[in-house]
């Protein structure tokens, strides 16, 4: 009874029970954590310089601009023409990368998932190990690699290294989406007559768009944020994409705090805006693979 | 899974039948499968070109000096290796590596793990918090590297200004520019970036807790300290010791958000294997020294990846594994 009592209590008050209290106090420290950066971006980046450089620092800048903005998205002075060139670029960059590693991913993905053929493990294995190397180890080689091969400040290069990082993420992810889809489908499409190809093709391929979207979208964002490679490989100015221009911009114009927040908020504008839209799907996808074994 | 005759029957029809009419050797059984390999071969091609030849490269240049005015190289076996180990500063920069990676790694899953606890309740606006909690990780780390910078700047920065608008400092407090606090402070930021990613993995885990497990726990008198030790923890242990693994290997690569917030200074407080290997191969341009010092880190990883895939396989068979 006595363990009855404080439940039927509580329900009436769960504010009251301690872990509730601990859990409010908890989450709201951590959302300040997590904000305040976020904001104070955002609040920067809409300041003049010197209003930036005030103290005590002003949380709600007083004089509202929109200069930075401005100046950045504008093709009409340089900064915002180089700006413009690293934007393009990283949407170049990333676009083709994703695209191209789904196009390799999606196939491979379904034979893991289908076939039963010798070695299936083994190369599946290997997948799953590489999953877990961020390939920074593996910068000068591919450096040299790109130097032989005459791709040293191409995109092309690092289109290629994009798309092979992304990949064996993507075919794990894929592979989840392939192994929810039963292969009875195919099996009726098989006795009908279509050949193996076409069965995927005509009837995995269309099942499975949420899952090759949300990978796409990984692959995307990955390769957005990519900044190790993109500064090794590039040099020409013309060439850089937004997380190297960044470093650039801020060397040369001096410290304009408030022009770095603003193109650090435009830089993650996109990223956020297709992540939130796709939030449950993706996190879904995502944690699918570790969450199965 | 779910259904394993089913899913043990996939569409290979036509060709099951005549494998088992015919001897399975294994050469033929590789031969009769060719059109299965069409489907990785792209996928294979790209990641041999871009994973398998790099990885035997560095190996290879490891064992060679390559004197940058020349560009040439020349056989000096295990030098670089020894040069290395012999050096204290190869041991700072581990004992860096080592401080940066076990608290940020340790940090990151205990808040993201409180985060994911929270979360994973019925509430309102619950979709909203989530969300919000997740945007660091999403954006990008020069992003975040820069936005941090910022905050801690000594002259400027909000923190230091809000801790003296408060009283609870007389001066400016530095951050990144003392070799004191650079590496709590990169820690701090890091911990900003990577939280999330622990609260999405366990919040999946969390789902997988059957219910029944922790009512029947609540009937034998648990309450939810006990509930949460003895039922959701244990049951949580493999997908713990995935996210775990996969914090240390991602703080060990790491390396946007500190080259950008310090370049490994002041006086090397903060300078990490994988700035050291980008400073000695890029800046100094001895390929030869950093690809044994990539090494050594290709085999500390490895050693963590042994227990990673350890970690994912367990408890499943290969067949299931592999499906």
């Amino acid at each position: 009874m006595s363990a009855t009592t404080p439940t039927v209590r509580n329900r009436r008050r769960p504010w009251r029970r301690p872990e509730n209290i601990v859990a409010v106090v908890f989450m709201t420290a951590l959302l300040i954590y997590t904000v305040v950066p976020m904001l104070w971006m955002l609040s920067t980046s809409l300041k003049s310089q010197f209003a930036a450089l005030q103290q005590p620092p002003q949380w709600i800048p007083e004089h509202l601009t929109f200069d930075q903005y401005r100046t950045l998205l504008s093709p009409y002075n340089d900064i915002g023409r180089d700006f413009l060139r690293y934007l393009v670029n990283s949407i170049w960059v990333s676009l083709a990368s994703t695209v191209l590693g789904v196009a390799v991913a999606v196939p491979a993905a379904y034979a893991f998932s289908r076939f039963n053929f010798p070695g299936k493990n083994a190369l599946f294995f290997s997948v799953l190990v590489r999953n877990m190397f961020p390939l920074v180890v593996f910068l000068i080689p591919l450096f040299i690699l790109m130097r032989n091969l005459r791709l040293v400040d191409t995109h092309m290069s690092l289109i290629v290294t994009y798309l092979t990082f992304g990949l064996p993420l993507s075919i794990w992810l894929l592979k989840g989406f392939y192994d929810n889809i039963p292969p009875q489908l195919e099996q009726a499409a098989r006795i009908d007559g279509a050949t193996r190809f076409q069965a995927f093709w005509m009837i995995v391929m269309p099942l499975s768009s949420p899952g090759i979207i949300a990978t796409a979208i990984y692959a995307f964002i990955q390769a957005w944020n990519e900044y190790v490679y993109a500064l090794t490989f590039l040099n020409s100015d013309r060439l850089l994409t937004l997380p190297v221009g960044l470093q650039r911009f801020f060397a040369e114009y001096s410290t304009n705090w408030p022009g770095l927040m603003a193109a650090s908020f435009i830089m993650s504008v996109p990223v956020v805006v297709l992540f939130l839209i796709l939030q449950k799907h993706f996190v879904r996808a995502l944690t699918e693979g570790a969450v199965k074994t | 899974m779910e259904s394993p005759p089913l899913q043990a029957a996939p569409a290979t029809i036509l060709e099951e039948q005549a494998n088992t009419a015919k001897r399975p050797g294994p050469f033929r059984n590789v031969t009769s499968h060719w059109a299965d390999y069409m489907y990785i071969l792209p996928a294979l091609l790209v990641m041999l070109l871009v994973i398998g030849y790099p990885l035997v490269y560095t190996i290879y240049l490891s064992f060679f000096e390559t004197p940058p005015s020349t560009g040439g190289r020349i056989f000096n076996g295990i030098d670089n290796y020894t040069t290395l180990l012999r050096s204290e500063r190869f041991w700072r920069i581990t004992r860096n590596t080592f401080h940066w990676t076990i608290w940020s790694t340790l940090f990151a899953f205990l808040i993201g793990f409180g985060a994911a606890l929270v979360v994973q309740k019925q509430f309102i606006g619950r979709g909203v918090l989530r969300g919000i909690l997740l945007i660091p990780w999403v954006i990008s780390q020069v992003a975040a590297a820069y936005v941090w910078r910022w905050l801690y700047h000594s002259d400027y920065g909000l923190i230091s200004g809000m801790l003296m608008e408060w009283g609870i400092m007389n001066e400016r407090f530095i951050f990144l520019d003392s070799t004191r606090w650079v590496m709590p402070s990169l820690v701090i930021a890091n911990i900003w970036k990577e939280f999330p990613f622990v609260m999405i993995m366990m919040l999946a885990g969390l789902q997988t807790v059957p219910d029944q497990l922790l009512r029947a726990a609540r009937v034998d008198g648990a309450n939810s300290i006990n509930q949460f030790l003895h039922v959701t923890v244990p049951h949580l242990k493999n997908i713990i010791v995935v996210t775990v693994l996969l914090l240390l290997i991602a703080n060990l690569n790491s390396f946007g958000l500190v080259w950008i917030m310090t370049g490994g200074g002041p006086a090397g407080a903060s300078e990490i294997w994988i700035v050291s290997i980008y400073t000695t191969a890029f800046r100094n341009l001895q390929f030869g020294l950093a690809s044994a010092f990539s090494v050594i880190l290709f085999i500390f990883m490895m050693t963590l990846g042994y227990f990673y895939v350890r970690a994912l396989t367990a408890g499943t068979s290969s067949q299931e594994f592999a499906r």
